[in-house]
């Protein structure tokens, strides 16, 4: 069966890409990931047997720009909090306890400018919002003018002024724990971490401590390591968190649009042509 | 006046002889008898347009986390008996979907233009048709009559306010007229919605879900079938509730008090 195989479309990081499954499967060409991230794969690993790979880069933005948003959005209003209130059988509370802050006119700095920062630009600037962003180039200076967009350099200068700081990095090892207990510190105490990429772009445990003592606000979540957390982790305690099962792709429409844009991918590996989204290890 | 507090009626008016102005927090005056009040010789004002971004930023709040599923998710997350987060759990694009917005005030254009740039396809109602440059700038359409928007849209946001004509505005029929892939999203006034019609439509799943931050009382009683729905969010009247929104509103209501105790035209008085 083993030599049937030419190609994998890998759902949620199964099977397991590695030596043994690549030496069983002698005559495979392609793997095809459902979403963008490549961080699970052993890029060198799979190019030696000489194996093309493809990512789903375009099927993900604009729904996982919509993750970004509501994560934020539901942060600072306070959603999770007050709907529990609203539900619960006890209506106790004081007005005061459940003032969010107003987005229209905050900071927003996005840490990674890729199609999905941009897409996350886009929508940030019609809730009026300020928007700082850090990325390894600077875009283009219409695409700067169409968002409102100001690059920092350092990702310091955009961590002091942020009200909001978004994260939308793919995992490299440059990108692990870039968002660590120095980053943190250098965050307004008001402000939230808001993290769309990949869990070991943030160094957890900083961020517990962050969280516990007041050095930032709080945090919204769709991605953590492990996932899901162990049971007993703290940041499932804190009232200060949201944390999402990795929804940031997880829509009708994007579910479609990624199994679309894999078969694109194997059908051109197999027919020997130019694959539309192919990933190469750097 | 916060949050419809005292109640203001005719035993009220008649032990208050010197009363000269009401300053009601927020932009809606449904709980206002202006009859009553202009019969005391009292003027009432209230805070209309600093209420307008946040709200704008609830509704839009309200159908993000509908849509995909936050509070649920969430849930999910932290419970104590998950393993693991199944690969086949989805929610519903908002990116490209269709929003139709009943009420294109000053706080349903704004959701208009957050809208715009999920590149959502906008439908809106509205007692008469806005400016063509209005229209264009965020890409709405009209819909003369309300049964084209309900059968067109995604989402379906009420935004209009609270007025014997918009009383029940959706009921029974307009449910019926909804997708059952819909949602419903209300940041108006309870009593815009029948609220039975609405827990019947989502029981019987005639529509999708509902994101609420205005209800009929507020707060629900505890037994309220609403409140046991998965597929329902209910926010408590949060709309305005940021810090600087209510610091501003107290400075305008203040403002507006100073004016009419002094005998000056009163800044945002409602006629």
């Amino acid at each position: 069966v083993g030599k049937k195989v030419q190609a994998i479309y890998l759902w949620w990081h199964k099977p397991v890409v590695n030596k043994d499954l690549l030496q069983n499967l002698p005559n495979l060409k392609v793997i095809a990931n459902s979403g963008v991230g490549m961080d699970h794969l052993d890029l060198k690993l799979i190019a030696s047997f000489g194996v093309k790979m493809a990512n789903a880069p375009r099927a993900v933005s604009s729904s996982t720009a919509d993750t970004g948003m509501a994560l934020l959005l539901a942060s600072t209003r306070r959603l999770v909090e007050v709907h529990n209130i609203s539900i619960s059988p006890s209506m106790e509370y004081c007005e005061a306890d459940i003032l969010g802050v107003k987005v229209t006119g905050a900071t927003l700095g996005i840490i990674g400018m890729g199609s999905i920062g941009y897409k996350i630009a886009l929508r940030a600037k019609a809730f009026e919002m300020n928007i700082l962003y850090h990325n390894r180039t600077q875009r283009k200076a219409e695409e700067e003018q169409t968002v409102g967009a100001t690059y920092c350099k350092k990702i310091d200068s955009l961590l002091q002024q942020a009200d909001f700081v978004m994260v939308v990095v793919s995992l490299t090892p440059q990108t692990h724990k870039l968002i660590g207990k120095r980053e943190l510190e250098l965050m307004k105490p008001t402000a939230t971490l808001i993290n769309i990429s990949r869990g070991a772009v943030v160094d957890q445990e900083a961020l517990v401590a962050a969280l516990q003592t007041g050095g930032i606000e709080a945090a919204a979540l769709d991605v953590t390591y492990p996932e899901p957390l162990p049971r007993d982790h703290p940041l499932l305690k804190l009232k200060n968190v949201i944390i999402t099962p990795h929804l940031g792709a997880k829509t009708d429409k994007a579910s479609y649009r990624i199994t679309e844009e894999a078969v694109e991918n194997i059908l051109a590996a197999l027919s020997g042509l130019p694959l539309p989204s192919e990933v190469f290890p750097s | 006046m916060w949050y419809h507090k005292p109640v203001i009626n005719e035993e009220l008016l008649q032990s208050l002889p010197n009363l000269k102005v009401v300053a009601s927090s927020g932009v809606g005056i449904d709980h206002l008898d202006l009859k009553l009040l202009s019969s005391y010789g009292v003027k009432v004002s209230n805070t209309p347009f600093v209420v307008s971004t946040d709200t704008a930023d609830l509704g839009m709040t309200l159908m993000l986390a509908s849509s995909r599923r936050l509070v649920e998710g969430h849930e999910m997350a932290v419970s104590p008996d998950t393993e693991y987060f199944p690969a086949d759990w989805l929610g519903a694009e908002v990116s490209g979907a269709t929003l139709g917005i009943v009420g294109m005030g000053t706080i349903g254009y704004k959701v208009a233009e957050r809208a715009k740039a999920f590149e959502m396809k906008i439908l809106y109602h509205n007692r008469s048709q806005r400016k063509k440059e209005e229209e264009s700038a965020v890409g709405a359409v009209y819909c003369k009559k309300i049964d084209d928007l309900l059968q067109q849209s995604d989402f379906v946001l009420l935004a209009v306010n609270l007025t014997p004509q918009t009383q029940k505005l959706i009921g029974k029929r307009e449910l019926e007229l909804m997708k059952p892939t819909a949602t419903l999203i209300n940041i108006s006034r309870g009593l815009v919605v029948d609220q039975d019609a609405l827990v019947e439509a989502l029981q019987n799943e005639v529509i999708k879900a509902a994101a609420l931050d205005v209800t009929y009382p507020e707060p629900l009683p505890r037994d309220h079938p609403l409140l046991k729905m998965k597929n329902v969010i209910i926010t408590p009247h949060i709309g305005s509730a940021t810090k600087k929104t209510r610091w501003i509103m107290m400075e305008e209501m203040t403002e507006s008090i100073e004016a009419g105790l002094a005998g000056r035209p009163i800044p945002r008085e409602v006629l």
